[in-house]
């Protein structure tokens, strides 16, 4: 059977610079996945890859049997893939609403002269549309400042919004950059709680880079380690909190044997 | 009102009374202080708006401040006449450099004649004068603002929301309709020599206050009435209107079509056109060659009556459509600075290629004799009839612009302008809508060109310079980018307003280059803003202020 998503031997390279070398991944629907690593250890670049930003120089991209590399980050987002980003990337002089019937973009089907002459078809898409916008808004929990312009969101709301506008083109795999960076603790642990519910309820299937390691260990399934672009774990989240060569590339060597001579004596 | 502020703003004064003077407004006594005054209010009472939650001015304190900007407004005008009466009284003659600066018009401010000033009479007795009486009007404007201040401070902060404030705006553009009526009127004598400039100037007035007012109308039943109004005005104008006026008018529309259609590609999609002439030349060229007598195509064919406007319209809005798409693919991928540099370089191409392919286009001889429209056999081939065929196409232009605006595809517009890696990671195929913003820009500017032609019945590559471009590009940020009815206002300021002023032409671009450049630094939104971007600085001023309180 060939796993819902998968990634093989992707390799990315910016000039001689190898941003992330012969990376695998896999993971299955319905499942809760964290890429984890140092600052500059190429999780973005993974992002930028599937959601075909980068033009990727080696390997192989599957989303549900098929092969992605080479569509266009449009189709990408149409064959079900959305994404988030590490710093807030809203339409910030549009309102709430509008970023979200943005996101629905891949489910419109009105015309150039359909809304010109506004035929049925397009007032009733754009009635319908419209309608679900102001749901999603409250299923992510910002309701009341719907007709506000974007940028006048509060840090939290302008996070859930950008949740909410992938969540619009209804994708089957999310990737949530970050989404809990520059929250605090109370937040996070909403916002983890909100994630799973995403999963839980909608059955999408989650991919998450993530430095908060409270969030974490606490909502993943599987964990993915990069340093320098390499692979250097993957497993539960047990698995990795006692793997040395993860703590060694966060902490470095001489914590890392420190910790590990610590905990043998 | 402090003391550094009243001598900044009498600086301003002296440098604008300067350059009035030296681009020859006839400056009498007289005049130059009907102007102190005038600037003394508006800027007093714009200031104490500004600072309303601040301190407040005094009655004696704002006439001293008048007194401070009077005063050293004189001392700039006093010392260039002063200069150039002196250099007059030597023989020399000043109007070699400055063009406009002639013995009688020094002598108009100092209230001497040609002769006296010639003769080297002293011109301290008139110098003195002037300095007493500027002094003397900014002292009176000053109090006057502060006493005006006093009592309407509590109601002019909610100006416009006050019911009076809204509806003097909205009886305003009726009034100077009437005013307008009452130039018409046998035996009224306003203006003299000057009349139908007067005319045509009340009438730009009454159309520019009819946007604001429709603008402050209520939505509803009184928006419908105020539109109703002004629609049923506007089509009456032309008739009212002379040779002189309808001509200028007619210029004024097929600007505005130009403008809608640039505001697709620059004000909603946010993709800087600087060759947008391009589609204009081609509209125009299209329809003239199609038409013409002496055409260079062979499609016209006398035996059939040749082509009709209506039926060589289709084909120019088709020859515009086909060279937006082929503008549009090589320039996908471009942003910004790169996108604005090939689009100029684009229209400075077409422009070339009408002068150049002379078998074809008739070089630099142009196309002569193109026919006029005619709609059930009226010959709508003069001011008047352009004037309402232009009514006609803005109007389609502007339902289609509207009906755009509030799609799918003005959504995606406006996401390609906030951010296009992101709009194209929502799934927005950025092909298609690229082109479909430059395809519909260009089709505009392809009707108006038709319009054009017809309106000059003789066109020539000269008509279709870098300059057209920059005008609309012009009209339409200083109108306001993205608004509608910002694009008529810019339209009436750039291309309607020149032709009043006239009597100063040669300074036309000057004085609008620096009005350009004032507007940019007070008003960035343009002079009647889309809802959209109003609410951008707005949004600003609120983040602003919450930085503040904080």
């Amino acid at each position: 059977m060939t796993p819902f998503f998968e990634i093989r031997d992707l390799v990315k390279r910016f000039g001689g610079l190898g941003a992330v070398n012969n990376f695998d991944f896999q993971c299955e629907e319905g499942s809760i996945v964290s890429i984890i690593g140092p600052n500059g250890a190429g999780k973005t670049t993974v992002f930028n890859c599937i959601t075909g930003f980068y033009k990727i120089d080696g390997g192989e991209i599957h989303f549900r049997g098929d092969l992605i590399n080479d569509r266009s980050p449009d189709r990408i987002t149409r064959s079900g893939i959305a994404r988030t980003y590490q710093n807030i990337r809203l339409f910030s002089n549009m309102t709430g609403v509008e970023n979200i019937l943005v996101g629905m973009e891949p489910h419109l089907r009105s015309t150039f002269f359909g809304s010109m002459i506004r035929s049925k078809f397009t007032r009733d898409e754009e009635r319908l549309a419209h309608a679900e916008a102001v749901h999603l808004l409250e299923f992510v929990g910002i309701s009341p400042e719907a007709d506000d312009l974007a940028k006048n969101f509060s840090y939290g709301d302008q996070r859930r919004l950008e949740i909410a506008r992938a969540l619009a083109s209804k994708p089957e795999l999310l990737l949530l950059d970050e989404p809990t960076a520059g929250m605090n603790i109370t937040e996070s642990v909403e916002t983890m709680h909100f994630i799973q519910q995403l999963r839980n309820e909608l059955g999408i299937t989650i991919i998450l880079i993530e430095h908060d390691m409270r969030v974490v260990m606490g909502i993943s399934e599987r964990i993915t380690v990069l340093d320098y672009g390499q692979k250097i774990a993957e497993g539960t989240p047990e698995d990795i909190q006692n793997n040395p060569r993860v703590i060694e590339a966060y902490l470095g060597r001489g914590a890392a044997s420190g910790i590990t001579t610590y905990a043998s004596t | 009102m402090n003391f550094k502020e009243s001598i900044r703003l009498g600086l301003i004064t002296s440098g604008i009374l300067i350059f009035l003077d030296l681009i020859g407004l006839p400056l009498t006594s007289g005049s130059a202080i009907v102007f102190i005054f005038t600037i003394v209010v508006g800027l007093l009472s714009f200031l104490m708006l500004r600072n309303r939650n601040g301190e407040r001015s005094t009655l004696l304190n704002a006439s001293i401040s008048g007194s401070i900007i009077g005063a050293i407004s004189s001392i700039g005008i006093v010392t260039i006449t002063t200069i150039f009466a002196r250099l007059q009284a030597d023989g020399i003659r000043v109007n070699k450099v400055f063009a406009q600066i002639l013995p009688e018009h020094t002598g108009a401010l100092t209230g001497l004649t040609k002769v006296e000033v010639l003769s080297g009479a002293s011109i301290w007795p008139g110098i003195l004068k002037l300095c007493i009486l500027f002094i003397v009007a900014g002292t009176i404007g000053g109090g006057l603002t502060a006493l005006q201040s006093d009592k309407t401070s509590s109601r002019t902060k909610q100006f416009s929301s006050s019911p009076y404030g809204r509806y003097a705006l909205l009886v305003l553009p009726f009034l100077l309709f009437g005013s307008f009526m009452l130039l018409k009127v046998e035996g009224v004598q306003i203006g003299g020599e000057d009349e139908n400039t007067l005319g045509l100037l009340l009438v730009f007035l009454f159309i520019s206050t009819a946007l604001f007012a429709f603008r402050g109308a209520r939505p509803g039943n009184e928006r419908k009435l105020i539109s109703i109004a002004i629609v049923f005005l506007i089509l009456v104008l032309p008739q009212l209107t002379d040779l002189f006026q309808n001509a200028v008018l007619s210029a004024v529309i097929i600007f505005v079509v130009m403008g809608l259609g640039l505001n697709i590609v620059v004000g909603y999609a946010g993709l800087l056109d600087l060759g947008y002439v391009a589609f204009f030349g081609i509209g125009a060229y299209t329809f003239g060659l199609l038409s013409a007598p002496e055409s260079f195509v062979l499609v016209n064919l006398p035996a059939f009556g040749g082509v009709t406007f209506w039926s060589g319209l289709p084909i120019a809005i088709l020859a515009g459509v086909i060279t937006g798409v082929l503008l549009g693919i090589p320039v996908l991928r471009m942003r910004g600075d790169y996108l604005a540099i090939v689009t100029l370089g684009f229209g400075e191409i077409i422009r070339l290629l009408l002068l150049n392919l002379r078998d074809f286009t008739g070089g630099p001889g142009g196309v002569l004799n193109i026919p006029a429209p005619i709609v059930f056999g009226v010959d709508l081939g003069n001011p008047k009839g352009i004037f309402y065929l232009g009514m006609l196409f803005s109007g389609i232009v502007a339902f289609i612009t509207i009906r755009l605006r509030d799609s799918r595809l003005g959504r995606s517009w406006i996401a390609l302008r906030e951010d296009e890696d992101v709009a194209r990671a929502m799934g927005i195929n950025l092909v298609a809508i690229k082109l479909l913003a430059f395809a519909t820009g260009a089709a505009f500017a392809a009707a108006a060109g038709a319009l054009y032609a017809s309106r000059q019945v003789n066109i020539f590559p000269d008509n279709f310079t870098l300059l057209v471009s920059i005008d609309v590009l012009s009209l339409i940020i200083i109108g306001g980018l993205g608004s509608i009815e910002g694009v008529v206002l810019g339209s009436i300021a750039l291309i309607g307003l020149p032709e009043i002023l006239r009597s100063v032409n040669e300074y036309r671009i000057l004085t609008f280059g620096a009005l350009l450049v004032v507007m940019m630094i007070l008003r960035p939104e343009g002079l009647l803003p889309s809802a959209r971007r109003q609410r951008e600085l707005r949004g600003e001023a609120i983040a602003e202020s919450g930085i503040a309180s904080e």
